[in-house]
């Protein structure tokens, strides 16, 4: 565990980062429901939690959180999304022949694939989803384009993420979506939460 | 009065918005905190009109707005020098022009007007995110034209109302930082020359973080690092081996290494100075910071009593 502000503390999970993330989201969700006074907010990524506290918060009750590995003994069942999208991403043919396939074929095996929201950052709503085989992770593009649009599919590294709106942005762009990711007029402003389980279809 | 108690815009100024003390827990969401950079003014000018200190206020940048009372207002400005009276209550009277006009050398300042301004919760917060372009109002820096209402006065204005916050000195700004959670991933010369370097603030900086000019600290791999969460105050070092200080906008995750993390006091100063000027991290340890942190909260708690 590490300082990270005053009163936050970053905790770190080791091993594979699917794994490592899976820890994360536990102990995020852990974290939450034990009640700890001065609690600010709880953010799990990749392979950490940032805890951020008040005074009050004792950082002696965080550090059982990040010794033992939880599974999800506690946990509801994953909430499951289908996406609707349209396989019309400016990099859809590069995205297909660096995975050494036709885009027909990439998109056949894409379709069958489940992903698990590992995160969300970047920007409102922006998930960052794991299940990529390792054969389809491709860096991010060497040039950020200045506005992705809003809906894009898109892939780098081991992620898949959905651009919640039109910002710049350097991943792959595979195809669109036009669910909303973030929408402050909906009575549940985010359509994904760590944890939860996508799959896209045609 | 006409159009209910609050002011019209009549010129906006640079960057003026609305800000409160952030939008607090919805990190996981990917949500940023934003708020006031200069948080210890938000709180200051908010007491001065009689609002609870985390009431939603403007944001005033470089230039300040020309704003047209409607109903009798109390404005408070703190932080910089901007208006006729800075740290000092103004009643401004129903169809007054107040010209909130920065000083020379002012940066940046809260205006509290009593009652608050009437923006709509969003997320639990009045303030406004640019890059998500939410919150505040309209999501959006005010623009000539705008009426934003002001919520009715809960309190007067204390007795005592006058106050006064500490300003940037000429020459080198020292902030006081501990290491950052990276800083092993540096080397001696690398970690040498980050404290000792006086670091020149860009005019690329912004509302997410405060780039800063100086040598590169050379740098070990950021291209495949996994995202943390960031708080307010990190020091990360990017590609090039440039710093950038975390500010109220910053995004929930980042995955460049931090170095250090600048005291949560000093980063309401770092609000108070403009680009051109130059920074020194001045190291302390964490439990120093924490110190200077309740400290800072004392001083709230002695002077809020009546």
């Amino acid at each position: 565990m590490k300082e990270a502000g005053e009163y936050a503390w970053l905790l770190a999970f080791a091993g594979e980062e699917m794994e490592a993330n899976e820890a994360a989201r536990n102990a995020a969700a852990a974290i939450r429901t034990a009640g700890l006074r001065g609690l600010v907010d709880v953010v799990p990524a990749a392979r950490t939690v940032l805890v951020l506290g008040s005074p009050e918060l004792d950082p002696s009750r965080l550090e059982a959180f990040e010794a033992v590995p939880r599974r999800d003994v506690l946990a509801p069942p994953p909430r499951r999304h289908e996406i609707r999208m349209t396989p019309d991403g400016a990099d859809l043919d590069e995205i297909a022949s660096r995975s050494g396939l036709s885009p027909d074929a990439f998109l056949e095996s894409f379709v069958q694939l489940e992903f698990t929201v590992g995160f969300l950052g970047f920007s409102p709503g922006f998930a960052y989803l794991y299940g990529l085989p390792k054969g389809f992770h491709l860096p991010r593009r060497g040039t950020p384009r200045s506005a992705v649009p809003a809906g894009s599919v898109a892939l780098a590294g081991p992620y898949v993420g959905i651009y919640p709106a039109s910002t710049p942005g350097g991943w792959n762009l595979l195809g669109r979506t036009s669910r909303r990711l973030f929408d402050l007029r909906a009575d549940a402003p985010f359509l994904f939460a760590p944890g939860d389980r996508v799959r896209f279809s045609p | 009065m006409i159009g209910g108690r609050g002011f019209l815009v009549l010129e906006p100024g640079l960057l003026t918005t609305v800000q409160d003390l952030g939008r607090h827990g919805w990190g996981s969401f990917g949500v940023p905190v934003a708020g006031a950079l200069d948080e210890e003014a938000l709180r200051l000018a908010n007491r001065l009109v009689g609002n609870a200190e985390s009431a939603a206020a403007l944001e005033l940048t470089f230039t300040g707005p020309v704003l047209r009372a409607s109903g009798d207002l109390d404005l408070a400005v703190a932080g910089g020098a901007f208006g006729p009276a800075p740290g000092k209550v103004v009643r401004v009277a129903d169809g007054e022009i107040v010209a909130l006009a920065a000083a020379p050398g002012a940066t940046r300042a809260i205006a509290a007007f009593g009652g608050g301004i009437d923006v709509p919760l969003v997320l639990g917060s009045r303030s406004t995110c640019l890059s998500a372009r939410f919150g505040g109002f309209q999501g959006r820096r005010l623009l000539r034209g705008d009426f934003l209402a002001v919520f009715p006065a809960s309190a007067p204005p204390p007795a005592e109302a006058e106050a006064s916050l500490s300003q940037p000195g000429d020459g080198v700004v020292v902030l006081r930082a501990f290491p950052g959670s990276d800083e092993n991933e540096f080397d001696a010369i690398a970690r040498a020359a980050f404290w000792r370097t006086p670091w020149k603030i860009l005019t690329e900086s912004n509302r997410i973080g405060l780039r800063l000019a100086g040598p590169s600290l050379g740098l070990v791999e950021t291209a495949e690092r996994a995202s943390e969460g960031t708080t307010r105050g990190t020091v990360q070092v990017t590609a090039d081996g440039h710093p950038i200080v975390l500010l109220a906008e910053r995004p929930t995750t980042g995955g460049y290494p931090k170095i250090a993390v600048v005291a949560a006091g000093d980063l309401d100063l770092l609000a108070r100075i403009s680009p051109g000027r130059n920074v020194r991290f001045e190291r302390i340890s964490v439990t120093e910071a924490r110190k200077l942190a309740d400290a800072r909260e004392a001083r709230f708690r002695v002077s809020r009593r009546p």
